[in-house]
This record gives C-alpha cells, structure tokens and sequence, in this order.
C-alpha cells in the first residue's frame, strides 16, 4: 500500500513548507495503546516497498532542520526474544500475581556500564555518543520508572524499595528497563530531534537492544517470585 | 566584530556573555576569528533545533548528543560532549534555565504499564 505512506510524507513535506502545523494526535497521548514501533510493525505488510520508518516520518535527508510542524515517531524495532520476555513478563505479573524479586542483579546502571564497556571495546576511543546515549537511558529510566513502567501489582513493591534518594536504576534491572524501550518513541517524541541524528539514535539503541538479546540468559530472570508468602517459588519458565 | 549577536536572545532567564575568552586553538588554516565566527554560527544554528532550556531536563542527554552531532557534522570535527557544553557556556548561563514546561506535564501523568497488543500476536516467518 505505498500510496498511504508516500501520500502521507509528501503532505507533511508541503505542510512544512507552507509552516502549517499539523498537531493531528501522535503518540503523544498517554492512552494504554501507544503509537510505538509496535502498530508500526503490525502494518508490516503495507509497508515492504517504502523505507522502514515510522508512518509519519519525513522524506527530507541531509540538512537538518526545525521539525516542529512535523510528527516523528522513532522507530524502535524490539527483537522477537525481547518481545516474548515481555509477553511472559506480563504473564507473570498480571495473571500470576508475581513480582520479580529486587533488588536486581545486574541492575540498571550494572547492564549500561556493561554495555559501555562492550562497545568500547569494539570501537576503541570514540564511544563519547555512546555515553551520552546511556546516560539518557538511565535518566528516561529513573524518571519514568513510576510513572509509566510498572503494572498495577507493582506500585507496593516500587514504594518499598525506591524510598529517598534511591534511583530505580540501582534496584530495577532488564525486565523493566525493555519496558522503557516499549514507551521509548513516546518519550523522544517530546525532542526535537534532526532526521539524520534521529537515525543514528535509532540504530544505538537497536545495538543496545541486540545486546540485550544477546546476554538475556545473563540478563532476565527466568522467573518470578509469588507476591503471597505462601506463594514459594516461581513456576519454572525456561527462556 | 563583537560578541553583540550573541546577546540577541528569545529565551528567558538567560545571561549571555560575549566570547571575550580567547578560543582555543585549531589545526585549520583559516585565521582565527574567521573560525570562531563559523563556530558561533553553527552552534546558533544548532540551538534552533536544540533549545538550550532543553539541556535542563530529562531528555537532556539525547539533545546534547544531537548538538553533538550536529557540530560534528557542520564543522567536520569530533566534538565531546564537555566540549559542546564548555562552548554552550560561554553564550549562556545553564543554570538558570528552568526545564521546560513542557516536559513536567509528560512526566508527571502516572499510568499503569500496558504493553501494546502488538507484542501479543504471534510473527509470521
């Protein structure tokens, strides 16, 4: 269906022009059903024959410019694995009634440093963006933690452990820090940010996620704790 | 030529100091006022997209990393994140810049989790 796609990116491009301001609803919203990378992907079929963009991304490349006539959603392509841990994730804290046992290790701030060294490693000097990009991870994550990453059975647990100057990025770990990367589009959706930079942001943190994938047996805990004494263990759940 | 445009300001709240410090020195061939003047150019340009008050805030990290970005490819040279900072410092008082607006309304409406629908359909190979 190229025409939805092409059509929509040659009016934002003219609306820019014209300076028109198109503030039609974006993922903006903090409805239950974020316009994430998730939709995006839910469309994959319509979507073979045009770059993989967001839906409302622009065509203009090279030259940055002010976008803010323009919606941008980047796009955030959770690998499959990712996914499923996030799909048993919920199992268990929403229809299981368990919680993952804090504090965690390797938390947060134990995971990035992990992942700094790994690329620094690889690219020998210049991780300066790297860095930079991390430590805005971290501070999505200890901001948003409470407001937007944890279920409902959550909350009692969060209050008893994340207390004073404590960061959720020293207690929490993996398991809800994917959960920040399924809101991610969402919160850099409030940055303007330029098209080509958008892109390299994009592909770090896909890097991140693959490393994520990469060490999940390290990573993710294969289960979770009753939130009931007499629950005991965990059933078991082999990743 | 003076430090004057960079006194010409939209933000609130802000000092600017004029570039009285001497700029450090390059590998290029252009004199060095010439070269300190495409400088402050570019990074005027860039704080059109980035927004200096937007360095107060959460997304701060993401938008020093695009004015990174952006100097690097605007004037072909590696520029550290200190480096953009100490630059941005001569034109402007960070501190007192308060966070965007903005930004305290995305953060502080509270919701439970919800993972998309999404996540919950099965790929096809």
């Amino acid at each position: 269906m190229k025409h939805t796609e092409e059509n929509v990116m040659k009016q934002q491009a003219l609306d820019r022009k014209l300076g028109v301001d198109r503030s039609s609803k974006s993922g903006r919203s903090s409805q239950s059903k974020p316009k994430s990378s998730a939709d995006v992907k839910a469309d994959k079929e319509d979507q073979k024959n045009t770059a993989p963009k967001g839906r409302k991304r622009k065509i203009d490349s090279g030259v940055e410019k002010d976008n803010s006539s323009v919606e941008k959603l980047v796009k955030i392509q959770v690998p499959s694995t990712l996914k499923k841990h996030l799909v048993d994730d919920w199992d268990f804290v929403t229809q299981q009634d368990k919680l993952v046992k804090l504090p965690r290790s390797p938390n947060v701030d134990d995971i990035l440093t992990k992942y700094l060294e790994y690329r620094s490693k690889k690219d020998g000097i210049m991780t300066d963006s790297v860095g930079e990009i991390l430590k805005g991870i971290r501070c999505y994550f200890d901001k948003a933690l409470p407001v937007m990453l944890l279920y409902k059975n959550e909350r009692q647990q969060y209050h008893k452990f994340v207390h004073d100057d404590v960061s959720p990025s020293t207690i929490y770990g993996a398991e809800h820090l994917l959960r920040l990367f399924v809101k991610f589009p969402e919160l850099l959706a409030y940055v303007n940010i330029g098209e080509e930079t958008l892109t390299r942001l994009q592909q770090k943190l896909m890097d991140f996620l693959n490393f994520l994938q990469k060490n999940q047996s390290t990573l993710f805990l294969s289960a979770y704790e009753g939130s009931r004494v007499s629950e005991g263990k965990g059933k078991g759940n082999d990743e | 030529m003076e430090g004057g445009r960079a006194k010409e300001e939209e933000h609130d709240g802000v000092s600017v100091h004029s570039p009285c410090k001497a700029p450090p020195s390059s590998a290029s061939s252009l004199p060095k006022e010439q070269h300190e003047v495409e400088l402050e150019l570019r990074l005027l340009e860039a704080l059109e997209i980035y927004p200096p008050v937007k360095l107060r805030g959460v997304h701060r990290h993401f938008v020093l990393y695009g004015l990174m970005e952006f100097l690097q490819k605007s004037l072909d040279r590696h520029f550290s994140p200190d480096e953009v900072l100490q630059l941005l410092d001569r034109f402007y008082n960070l501190e007192v810049l308060k966070p965007d607006d903005e930004e305290i309304d995305t953060l502080n409406h509270e919701e439970d989790f919800c993972l998309p629908q999404s996540y919950f359909v099965k790929e096809e190979p």
